[in-house]
């Protein structure tokens, strides 16, 4: 898709005078006392298709992915404590097994997400807006598992009476209505939406490989065991997850951070964990005095 | 700054300035957090404040053939329970000691038992004082920053997240039993039973963890109970909570102001009366 253009039929539409908006009746009221204006409603879409190679992907390498995870980030390996190597365990024993950072799919989703986010910032600073608010972002799978859309929908506002500071882009914010309004009262203006997913792949070595397929009794002992492997990997893709936000921050702060994590077992011990963590980055722009320590009410309906 | 006609900030005119004159970055490590913009003003009000999200996960494996038929108390899931949650707490409270903070709130928990392991993930915003000193003891609650702030007020503070967990047999009915009940509306007191001592086993671990905190009890505590989706004959039962105790001399009356909000949100009327 050709950027920095916008789609024609999507110019004359902005263009048209009426506005669209997607606030609920709540948050518009909320929003016009506030003197944000809504100008127009303003998306962005991106389709990926997920390719089994990518530069980085082990998978690109002639050797087992065992060998070389091939990425970049986070990588760990595991060794089987059994005595491979001095004949103590047969030729399918997992002898080793490995975390990695799939950083070729968090590239790619930044990519798919990156793009409809920017799409979206567009649209909204060819109608003029000085911001947009009450973003909803979804991603979801079309036709088939490998095919994603990327769709990002808000609401272009302009601020009453203020003038557009040049060559900046529009502010984001998933936040509308009344929480916006609070925001600012508190003394934190939005600047962007702050997104990052991470994706971490575990090849589990025996010991991962038995302690989730329920043979603790092959190696070792009969009882509950934390598995390490696992553990590690999944406590690695949110730590991930946390530090490409922070990078995105630049001193500023998250505001309502939603953490997600979403995983799948692939067979023997294996898996793939994925983690997105979003938000809004904001940014002190007064000093803000601690309100009164608040008083309990009862409600006589 | 411009105050309004009810005495509040004119939140038109702080917009305009903030959007004429843009503030620069800040110089230091920004605060994530996930509470909501009314929880962190709460805190605010009380004189602590959030600094970053963090949690802790456990991963506990349960060894093979232990969901299978048997009698009593299935052992070994209810330690795997146990283990995956003093895990997943030990984990996050390390991540809040990191970070400088005092403890995590609004703890989000996540307890999913399969066949072979049982997970359990937390994931809150670490919190602290003001300007505190650092911590010698975090604490890891589930309470909302809004609970924390009124538990706060009243003299309370919160020292851990308790929990507890057990998994039971349901004794399989005797074959004359079994066609006794076979169509008739009675009691399955083999589940019934299992479900007691489910749930009598889990309170008491739970209540025990409280102790060994130094509580003086548990606030909002949670129960999931039911038998396992792959295996029916097994009960499981899980509690956990907020371990509380008195911070000072004792508690703080807190004494609520009645209010008659105004959006009357009773209806006095319904078409479908009309209809008799």
């Amino acid at each position: 898709m050709d950027e920095d253009v916008l789609p024609e039929a999507a110019q004359r539409r902005l263009g048209s005078g009426a506005w669209s908006s997607g606030l609920s009746t709540a948050d518009f009221a909320a929003c016009v006392a506030m003197g944000l204006e809504p100008v127009g409603l303003v998306q962005g879409f991106c389709v990926m298709r997920w390719g089994w190679y990518g530069s980085g992907n082990p998978y690109m390498s002639p050797w087992s992915p065992y060998a070389s995870a091939g990425g970049r980030g986070y990588s760990e390996v595991f060794r089987c404590p059994h005595g491979y190597g001095m004949g103590m365990t047969g030729g399918d024993h997992r002898s080793w097994g490995q975390n990695y950072e799939q950083s070729w799919v968090e590239d790619a989703w930044h990519q798919g997400f990156g793009s409809a986010y920017r799409r979206l910032v567009e649209e909204a600073a060819e109608v003029g807006a000085h911001g947009v608010i009450g973003v909803v972002d979804t991603a979801r799978h079309l036709t088939d598992m490998s095919v994603t859309e990327f769709h990002m929908v808000g609401t272009a506002v302009v601020v009453e009476g203020a003038e557009h500071p040049k060559g900046t882009p529009p502010w984001t914010t998933y936040l509308a209505g009344q929480r916006l309004a609070k925001l600012i009262e508190a003394g934190f203006m939005p600047v962007s939406l702050a997104v990052a997913m991470s994706s971490v792949r575990v090849w589990a070595y025996c010991m991962t490989d038995y302690l989730m397929e329920g043979r603790n009794f092959t190696w070792g002992g009969y009882g509950a065991q934390e598995v390490d492997q696992v553990i590690r990997a999944r406590m690695a893709v949110r730590q991930i997850a946390r530090k490409h936000v922070r990078d995105q921050l630049g001193g500023d702060s998250l505001h309502g951070a939603r953490m997600d994590t979403y995983g799948w077992s692939l067979a023997e011990g294996d898996e793939v964990v994925e983690c997105t963590l979003r938000g809004t980055r904001v940014r002190r722009f007064k000093g803000f005095d601690p309100v009164a320590p608040p008083t309990p009410t009862v409600r006589l309906t | 700054m411009t105050d309004d006609a009810a005495g509040g900030p004119d939140v038109r005119a702080e917009l305009r300035r903030a959007v004429a004159a843009p503030a620069s970055p800040g110089g230091g490590k920004g605060v994530t957090s996930d509470l909501s913009i009314d929880e962190a003003l709460l805190l605010h009000a009380i004189g602590w404040e959030p600094v970053d999200l963090v949690c802790g996960v456990s991963v506990a494996s349960v060894p093979g053939g232990v969901w299978s038929w048997g009698a009593g108390e299935i052992a070994v899931a209810s330690e795997a329970q146990g283990m995956a949650f003093e895990g997943a707490v030990r984990r996050i409270s390390e991540e809040c000691g990191r970070v400088g903070a005092h403890g995590v709130v609004g703890v989000h928990v996540e307890a999913t038992v399969h066949r072979h392991h049982i997970d359990v993930e937390l994931v809150g915003t670490a919190v602290r004082p003001v300007g505190g000193p650092k911590a010698g003891h975090t604490f890891v609650s589930d309470l909302s920053g809004r609970d924390f702030s009124l538990l706060r007020q009243a003299g309370w503070t919160p020292v851990g997240l308790a929990h507890g967990a057990s998994f039971v047999y349901a004794p399989r009915r005797s074959a004359g039993t079994s066609i006794r009940q076979t169509g008739a509306n009675v009691e399955l007191t083999n589940y019934t039973q299992a479900m007691y001592a489910a749930r009598e086993a889990a309170m008491e671990r739970m209540q025990q963890t409280a102790i060994v905190m130094h509580g003086a009890g548990i606030v909002e505590v949670k129960v999931t109970e039911g038998p396992m989706p792959f295996a029916g004959h097994a009960i499981g039962f899980s509690a956990w909570g907020t371990t509380v105790r008195l911070d000072g001399e004792g508690h703080r009356y807190v004494r609520p102001r009645m209010v008659l909000p105004l959006d009357d949100a009773v209806v006095t009327f319904e078409a479908q009366s009309l209809r008799g």
